[in-house]
């Protein structure tokens, strides 16, 4: 009998961008197109997929994402060059959704058209704000009007599978201007929309001036994100997790790997993967990423395998993101633990509006995805309390 | 032992800051008692805390040995004293050791409360007091007006004060020179019976307590039994020595004139009371050296473990503190909010601070603590008298006929511009205006009649931030006063916390409740449910703020699937919960029981 092949996802970290923008403390080094160094990592990335490779051969590869820093401003030869080697060395499903990050500022038609033809599948391009001021406040490099030409330029090169991110509680915003964000992205028609509340990290320049940064507090933040799935659900897209909107049917495939525990493979550095009951994260320096690559020295900064009962847990972490929620008998199946503390509380959520259950599973409403991480504590509290139960899987 | 003519003993005493560490440091220094490269700062202040506090807490003693300039070598016992208005006894036990006082005054701020209060407690012991002026290297100073400041003010001979810098070593010669010339050489009988005076004990796991003593009469040797003429307790004498600076040296006796120590395998210093006299059981002196008291804690608080499950530790470590501090009083409390826990007595806001301190630090305690409260008297209609040391035990409103609270008898001394700042506070806190008088142009005395509570919450803060750090204060006890008082209950959801209730004066009531509750406010964090903040008194509302439901509360992006990461921070957050205390379905950080202490920040 033919041996089925087991799902498998793909992400390339490109730690490169032009220039780092204010909010951000992904692993990215910025700065002018250092040919050098963007060529020995492309090799090192290479190489680690040909090792990895070896050890996947009961999967196939369906998802693909090429995150940042920027892939555009990586350059689609590099990029090319390494979709073609995942081809070489793993097995790719001809149907994989293969995603590029891209900044309105660093595409252009023919590098797309090339791009699309190579095989991308799928471009989110980080708009942010239709505001000038706004994307100049948080240092992003390009103006409104460039990310609706990059638009139509994806599209003409054949993408018709676009995401647009855009970033909301950003200094000075007001709730009007909010609105009028939403409109200006909902008019150029993306498939897909991701939205995100500006998160004030520590270590990164924003954090510095925070205080006199005239940002929205947690009352105005939270009224722009429920303003958003309002009028997203209304425009046609379904809020399928906390940040992300889509047509139906237009989800990203390889974001949902995430939050529904599939397996996933991460290269670069900082780049993490969930892979044969392990988990695992690269060192978040290009420097030694690289040169573990070819010198062999140690590149992992973490692994960990996870037990069952710390996977219950994420279970409940990740799912609970998603529009897909959680079920007592997949839960119960899958952990062999008693869902009854869980649904008891979840029953209280539901009254004040924060769950829901429909077809027997429970989700979080928009107001509940807001207080998610208090919600999931409560939950894994309640989870840690509760007893495992012997279940026969067949009696299920 | 020590011819007496060649013995000198004596203190340092001085207004908090103005240099008695230091001046002891270069003391011990120029007899190189020390040699340099053993210096550290402030030698005498062995607690770590002293050293960072800069304060001296516990008495420590010293022995010297000077070559003075008449060719005589001399045994220079100095014995330091605590520097705070909550160890007067012990200071005033201290002094009892000596015949003669070294009064360090601060050549730019001239004479404070403490100088005062000091010097009047040398004086009453029959010192000697030798006035120095200190930190003449400031740019501040002013030497000369600062004597004549001590002339007029305290009415000691000043002029020929030797000009100082404890700091920079200048003329710290003049002052031991000053000791052997004025400080009178003890006088005492050998053959006498033994009466010696405790006035320090600290306990030494290995040898049980150690016992610092000023012989006055008799002679101490190992062997000898020896009795506690105010505890009763008995205990044979294993050693006795005399103290160097880096360690304890062993003699073979002390004898009057003399001040060393003592071992004797005793457990507690409970049995060993500061200002006790010790006298042998053969041939034993009835006469106990005077001004001998027990000191009553004046100053109540709740003290809980953050983590309930932590109780057992934080009766181990109050039980070993207090070992070595006969003046903390400790005894279990239950709290229906906050667990098992312990109502402790302290001697006023600093000792409390001190002690708080040392649980957390020296045994690695989270500590929750109830807002302080004074020992209240609470006559009950049926005829008896209650003293209420927690508002746990506050009677029913019903049951009582009238209260009492203590006062103090409070002496301020400050700038004469900041008088009018000074009366408007002491007024707000209930302060009776007494006297005032100028103790020269720059300087004013005022005297105050106040009740104890008013002072203990932060008092002192409010006098050093309307008077620039100028003002000092010293309190005494003067005794009871009839008071409206009343109970305050706060309430969180509509729960009373108990360990949050506090006792007041019933006019101070509605304004400080008001404060509570947007305190509490500010320093609980928004949960899921709107949570009401209410102040009560007996049932009835007086003030009520609300904490607005959480609203946001959500990790937005998972990036390139980092679940590890994601994980860290709701595990923070976990953390983050544990270090609350739930009531109810209310979690409340630690910090918000701190914050009601401190109201007026």
């Amino acid at each position: 009998m033919e041996q089925q092949l087991k799902p498998l996802g793909i992400y390339i970290h490109i730690p490169f961008c032009k220039s780092k923008c204010e909010y951000c403390d992904f692993y990215s080094l910025p700065g002018g197109r250092n040919k050098k160094a963007m060529e020995d990592y492309t090799q090192a990335v290479m190489l680690h997929l040909k090792e990895a490779a070896q050890r996947a051969m009961e999967y196939e590869v369906d998802t693909v994402y090429f995150g940042g820093g920027t892939p555009s401003f990586f350059g689609e030869e590099g990029l090319r060059r390494l979709l073609g080697e995942i081809d070489r060395r793993f097995i790719l499903r001809p149907d994989a959704e293969v995603t590029l990050e891209a900044n309105p500022d660093s595409v252009s038609g023919p590098a797309l058209r090339r791009l699309r033809k190579s095989g991308f599948n799928r471009i989110s391009i980080g708009v942010q704000s239709d505001q000038d001021d706004q994307l100049r406040a948080l240092g992003r490099p390009h103006t409104f009007q460039q990310a609706k030409e990059a638009v139509a330029e994806a599209r003409d090169a054949g993408f018709d599978n676009l995401s647009l991110d855009l970033m909301y509680g950003l200094p000075g915003q007001t709730r009007d201007q909010w609105a009028g964000t939403l409109q200006s992205i909902i008019k150029l028609r993306p498939a897909h929309i991701s939205c995100y509340g500006l998160r004030v990290e520590e270590g990164t320049p924003l954090y510095e001036y925070k205080d006199c940064a005239n940002l929205p507090d947690d009352d105005a933040q939270a009224d722009m994100y429920l303003y958003a799935a309002d009028t997203l659900e209304s425009y046609g897209y379904r809020q399928y997790e906390i940040s992300n909107f889509s047509r139906e049917g237009m989800e990203s495939k390889h974001n949902l790997k995430y939050w529904m525990g599939g397996e996933y493979l991460g290269f670069g550095p900082g780049a993490a993967s969930d892979f044969a009951g392990k988990r695992f994260t690269y060192q978040r320096d290009l420097r030694s990423y690289v040169e573990g690559m070819f010198g062999g020295a140690p590149v992992l900064s973490e692994c960990e395998s996870i037990p069952l009962r710390e996977r219950a847990g994420e279970y409940l972490m990740l799912r609970l993101r998603t529009r897909y929620g959680i079920e007592g008998k997949e839960y119960r199946r899958m952990f062999r633990m008693d869902f009854a503390p869980l649904e008891e509380l979840l029953e209280k959520l539901r009254k004040v509006r924060y769950a829901t259950k429909e077809n027997g599973r429970w989700r979080l409403t928009a107001q509940g995805f807001l207080l998610s991480n208090q919600i999931i504590l409560a939950l894994q509290e309640a989870q840690r309390e509760s007893v495992s139960i012997w279940v026969d899987p067949d009696s299920l | 032992m020590t011819e007496l003519s060649k013995i000198r003993n004596f203190s340092i005493i001085a207004h908090i800051d103005h240099g008695k560490s230091t001046l002891a440091d270069r003391l011990l220094e120029a007899c190189n008692t020390v040699e340099l490269r053993e210096m550290e700062d402030q030698i005498l202040d062995s607690m770590d805390l002293e050293r960072e506090r800069g304060i001296t807490i516990k008495a420590r003693a010293v022995k010297l040995n000077y070559a003075a300039d008449d060719g005589e070598t001399y045994t220079l016992n100095l014995i330091d004293t605590p520097g705070h208005v909550d160890f007067n006894y012990e200071v005033s036990r201290s002094l009892k050791a000596c015949e003669g006082a070294i009064l360090v005054v601060d050549a730019s701020q001239g004479i404070e409360a403490q100088t005062l209060a000091n010097t009047y407690l040398a004086v009453d012991e029959g010192l000697e007091v030798l006035p120095v002026v200190n930190k003449i290297d400031l740019p501040a100073a002013r030497p000369q007006e600062v004597k004549r400041e001590i002339e007029d003010v305290i009415g000691l001979p000043a002029l020929d004060a030797p000009e100082i810098s404890a700091k920079n070593g200048i003329n710290i010669h003049a002052v031991l020179e000053m000791v052997v010339r004025d400080v009178p050489a003890p006088a005492g009988d050998r053959d006498a019976p033994l009466q010696a005076l405790i006035f320090d004990s600290q306990y030494d796991s290995y040898r049980g307590v150690i016992v610092y003593l000023r012989v006055f009469n008799g002679v101490v040797r190992p062997g000898m039994e020896i009795k506690m003429l105010g505890t009763g307790a008995v205990y044979r004498v294993v050693e006795v020595g005399v103290l160097e600076p880096k360690n304890m040296v062993p003699t073979e006796a002390l004898g009057a004139g003399e001040v060393g120590y003592l071992t004797a395998s005793i457990k507690t210093v409970s049995d060993t009371r500061v200002g006790d006299t010790i006298t042998g059981t053969e041939n034993p002196t009835d006469a106990a050296l005077p001004g001998y008291k027990t000191v009553q804690p004046m100053v109540f608080s709740g003290i809980y473990p953050a983590d309930g499950s932590r109780y057992g530790d934080l009766r181990d470590a109050l039980e070993k503190l207090k070992l070595n501090d006969a003046s903390m009083s400790y005894a279990q409390e239950n709290s229906i909010a906050l667990g098992f826990g312990f109502r402790c007595g302290f001697l006023g806001l600093l000792h409390m601070e001190i002690i708080m301190e040392r649980l957390e630090r020296e045994y690695n305690l989270d500590l929750i603590t109830t807002a302080p409260n004074v020992v209240y008297r609470v006559y009950k209609t049926d005829g008896s008298m209650v003293e209420v040391y927690t508002p746990l035990n506050y009677p029913d409103p019903a049951e009582i006929e009238h209260a009492e609270e203590p006062f103090v008898k409070a002496s301020i001394i400050a700038p004469p511009e900041y008088v009018g700042s000074i009366m408007d506070l002491c007024q707000q806190r209930r302060g009776e205006y007494q006297d005032m008088s100028y103790l020269d142009q720059s300087r004013v005395e005022l005297h105050y009649d106040m009740p104890l509570n008013e002072i203990i919450y932060d008092f002192f803060d409010a006098l050093k931030s309307r008077t620039r750090g100028y003002g000092s204060l010293d309190y005494e006890l003067s005794g009871y006063r009839p008071s409206k008082l009343v109970k305050l209950d706060i309430l969180l959801n509509g729960e009373v916390i108990d360990a949050l209730s506090f006792i007041l004066f019933a006019d101070n009531a509605y304004p400080r409740a008001r404060r509570i509750c947007e305190k509490l406010k500010e320093n609980i964090p928004r949960q899921m449910f709107e949570i009401p903040v209410q102040a009560a008194i007996g049932g009835k509302v007086i003030a009520r703020e609300t904490i607005k439901a959480l609203r946001k509360d959500v990790l937005a992006k998972c990036y390139g699937g980092d679940i590890t990461r994601k994980k860290k921070l709701l595990e923070k957050q976990k953390e983050g919960k544990k270090r609350m205390r739930s009531f109810g379905t209310v979690s409340v950080p630690s910090e918000a029981f701190m914050a009601v202490l401190k109201l007026d920040e």
